[in-house]
């Protein structure tokens, strides 16, 4: 009841809108998305049909009417199956030997196989906190590893980012919720600086419109100088390279606005249209 | 006396690190100094950052570089000039022996690893590499700082988390 009275007294306090700014909120992403942990590619296509590590090599397998390959395929034999084979194909884009297992890359590569596949997983079963809890960590793993290659070695980084696929962006200055205040803040901001590049810009163009005609005036002025001091017997203090100078000035400024002039008909064309 | 000679030695010549920003023509520079705390009488450590005229940006993010006062100050912001990269970032010589090291072994010692036990192609070859930067705005986004989504704009700007 009070609060209900004071509230009607004292007006509620918060940021004074003066800018006719439209916020529009972002919507919440999940840490462990692919936007957000950076993966550019999901898993491989039709994955479920090759048969498992262990019987890959089998000779038998491949003459095997369709129901034994079935049974021997990823998809019957289970999810860890299926995360074996996915790391294997992502640990062979990069690895540099036989017994390569345990260098940044192929670490990273294996991370990268698991996170993946617990990202469908996810999908699949968004109330999954355990899941949830183990992707975010070997998320924050991953980019811790590839924080350190970055560090002693920036080609690799480079290298390994485009083989498998993944985005790395630095850490912000600070992981903040957003808040109102911040955002319109940050908006004002903009919005007042395109104001003021849209002034800047529109001075700047009346300042070279009048470079034209001024430089006509100067040109003529300079020819007419010149005749009279040679007609009197003058010393001559105006030489022909000036007035060549001036001469190219006003081509580049005559080309200039020529092809303003054809940006602004293409705009006005777009805007008919 | 100690500040003059202090601020001398500013303008003389400072080794910093280059940080990611926006600017076009100029470099962020972070300097660290241990600045004295008289009451407590122990050093703490204090960051100072630089904006350094760099029309060709000679130093990426991180690289460790000599920067030097101008004589005059070019903008309000700009008051120094990079003279020099020292040591670029993540591509670390050994200054004794002039081989170049990853982690904490020569790069030659681990590609002598790989060709004992059979190198694959799949490998990392350090001679096809290309120089630092390529990935730069496609996959790398490391050269401009990061910041957390604000709004939603038409476009999406790849440096917002």
């Amino acid at each position: 009841m009070l609060k209900r009275f004071t509230s009607l007294i004292i007006p509620n306090r918060g940021v004074k809108q003066l800018v006719n700014i439209k916020w529009v909120r972002p919507d919440y992403v999940p840490a462990y998305k692919p936007e957000k942990s950076g993966d550019l590619e999901g898993l491989p296509k039709n994955a479920e049909k090759f048969a498992g590590l262990d019987y890959n090599l089998s000779g038998e397998l491949k003459d095997a009417p369709e129901a034994v390959k079935q049974i021997f395929s990823v998809a019957h034999l289970g999810r860890k199956e299926y995360k074996a084979l996915v790391q294997k194909e992502l640990i062979d884009r990069v690895r540099r030997h036989k017994y390569d297992e345990n260098t940044a890359e192929t670490r990273i590569a294996r991370i990268t196989g698991h996170i993946r596949c617990l990202q469908e997983t996810m999908d699949l079963f968004p109330r999954n906190v355990k899941t949830k809890k183990v992707v975010q960590e070997l998320i924050d793993k991953r980019k811790k590893l590839l924080k350190f290659l970055r560090q002693y070695d920036y080609k690799k980084f480079e290298w390994l980012l485009e083989k498998l696929n993944l985005e790395y962006k630095a850490h912000p200055e600070s992981y903040h919720k957003l808040t109102r205040r911040e955002s319109l803040r940050r908006l004002t901001e903009m919005h007042c600086d395109q104001i003021r590049n849209r002034k800047l810009d529109d001075y700047r163009n009346l300042l070279e419109s009048q470079q034209g005609p001024y430089l006509q005036e100067k040109l003529n002025s300079l020819k007419f100088i010149r005749s009279e001091q040679i007609e009197l017997q003058l010393p001559i203090t105006v030489n022909e390279q000036d007035i060549k100078k001036v001469e190219t000035q006003l081509e580049e400024w005559k080309s200039k606005e020529a092809f303003k002039q054809q940006a602004r008909q293409k705009k006005k064309n777009l805007l008919i249209d | 006396m100690a500040n003059k000679i202090k601020d001398a030695a500013k303008k003389f010549l400072l080794l910093g690190q280059c940080v990611p920003t926006v600017k076009q023509n100029a470099t962020k520079i972070r300097v660290k100094r241990l600045e004295l705390d008289e009451n407590l009488l122990m050093y703490f450590k204090k960051d100072d950052f630089y904006y350094c005229y760099d029309p060709n940006k000679m130093c990426k993010t991180g690289d460790i570089v000599l920067i030097k006062a101008l004589p005059q100050k070019m903008t309000k912001l700009i008051t120094h000039a990079v003279e020099e990269v020292v040591y670029p970032f993540g591509d670390v010589t050994d200054p004794v022996t002039g081989k170049k090291v990853a982690k904490e072994r020569y790069r030659e010692d681990v590609d002598r690893q790989s060709e004992l036990y059979g190198k694959l192609d799949s490998g990392f070859d350090y001679k096809k590499a290309p120089p630092r930067g390529w990935q730069e705005g496609k996959k790398d986004f490391t050269s401009k700082p990061t910041y957390t989504r604000f709004h939603v704009f038409d476009e999406n700007d790849p440096y917002s988390i």
